[in-house]
């Protein structure tokens, strides 16, 4: 998911249903791209920690990822302060702001 | 003897430390800058001090007085900017004057402790908590300090604590005057918690500044920063956050309005299962 400006109490509803719809039961990673979010407030963390919860109880297997991709200092320093860097991979990678796609791996 | 004291106006590298007062009045280990300062001069035998600030001179005022509790005689010179050293001597000192303190203790700049001259507190983030971890050993056994005992071995804490029996201490910690701290909590190594502040149960501090009366929420975890109210500085990285929710950090002191009195409860709700679940901590019963 990308593009998300804010993560908060206005929005994790909207965002909750969004992403519940594209849930899928053969789904190993989800990636919410943060970089140009601004504020993520504890109804931004709930809202992840559902996703985190839904797509978990939909994957028969669990260990469904969930990666937060270049927050900004601050509202990577929400996550550490409530501890969910712990729940939630936090993935600085420059090449998927331009590209939308993982960076390429070389052999 | 005199001597004058110059307080720094603005200071572009800790923008944080400025906020709710001038940079002369930071919180240093249960006193101001200032207090340092005016202490130092009392022991230097300076008996006259002109205070001279470019920020916020009244709440240098309120602090200062007008010198009666250290003994001396305090003038604050209220200046449009931060004059340096040499424009104050030649402003102050009147030629053939001599009784003043030797140079360079005659004019500062109350840019550092006056114990540890060579730290300077406010280049960085990362220098201001240097200065603050160097001296905390030093500062509990300091003379006039009152009301500061160590708990445990390299653990001080101030007058009037109340410290929860199954909370944990890792030294070095300073723990200012009034100050609670919850079960379960880990506070240090590396941890100062300034009058008045308030950390619930289950927080974790550790290599970090909890700023006079701040409140440090539930399972959350302060590291590698310095928090004051809802502002949340990692000092090592220097990146700065306003924390939107207050009963993660915030004042002690701030008033709730009634909306958010009712949403508390309902955002906490969110957020503690996971951290009862994922981090196996004990609830109060």
């Amino acid at each position: 998911m990308r593009g998300l400006r804010e993560l908060s109490a206005a929005n994790a509803s909207a965002f909750r249903s969004i992403v519940g719809a594209a849930l899928a039961p053969d789904l190993h990673c989800i990636e919410v791209d943060l970089s140009q979010a601004g504020l993520v407030d504890s109804g931004g963390l709930g809202a992840l920690l559902s996703l985190y919860r839904a797509a978990n109880g939909m994957n028969r297997n669990g260990g469904v990822s969930v990666s937060l991709v270049n927050p900004q200092p601050s509202v990577r320093q929400m996550f550490e302060l409530t501890r969910m860097d712990r729940l939630f991979e936090i993935v600085s990678a420059p090449e998927r702001i331009e590209t939308g796609r993982k960076p390429e791996t070389t052999s | 003897m005199k001597a004058a004291l110059i307080c720094p106006s603005e200071r572009e590298a800790v923008p944080v430390l400025a906020e709710a007062g001038p940079l002369a009045l930071a919180p240093v280990l249960g006193k101001t800058l200032l207090e340092y300062w005016l202490e130092h001069f009392v022991t230097q035998g300076a008996r006259e001090v002109f205070v001279l600030t470019g920020d916020r001179a009244q709440q240098i005022c309120g602090v200062a007085g007008d010198g009666a509790r250290w003994g001396l005689r305090v003038k604050v010179l209220s200046e449009l900017r931060e004059p340096d050293v040499s424009e104050a001597r030649a402003k102050l000192r009147e030629s053939g004057d001599a009784d003043w303190l030797a140079a360079p203790l005659d004019v500062v700049l109350a840019d550092r402790l006056p114990q540890q001259p060579e730290r300077s507190l406010f280049e960085s983030y990362a220098g201001w908590f240097a200065a603050l971890k160097n001296w905390l050993p030093h500062a509990a056994t300091e003379p006039g300090r009152i009301g500061m005992r160590e708990i445990r071995p390299g653990v001080w804490a101030g007058l009037n604590p109340r410290i929860a029996s199954d909370a944990e201490f890792r030294a070095p910690c300073w723990l200012g005057h009034h100050v609670f701290v919850g079960s379960g909590a880990v506070i240090g190594p590396g941890a100062v918690i300034e009058d008045g502040s308030f950390i619930e149960s289950g927080a974790k501090i550790s290599e970090s500044v909890i700023c006079p009366e701040t409140f440090v929420g539930k399972f959350t975890e302060v590291c590698r920063s310095i928090a004051w109210g809802n502002t949340l500085v990692n000092w090592e990285l220097g990146s700065c956050l306003k924390v939107p929710d207050a009963f993660l950090l915030g004042p002690v002191k701030s008033p709730r309005p009634l909306l958010l009195r009712t949403l508390q409860p309902f955002s906490v709700g969110m957020l503690q299962p996971l951290w009862s679940w994922k981090f196996n901590t004990k609830t109060e019963p």
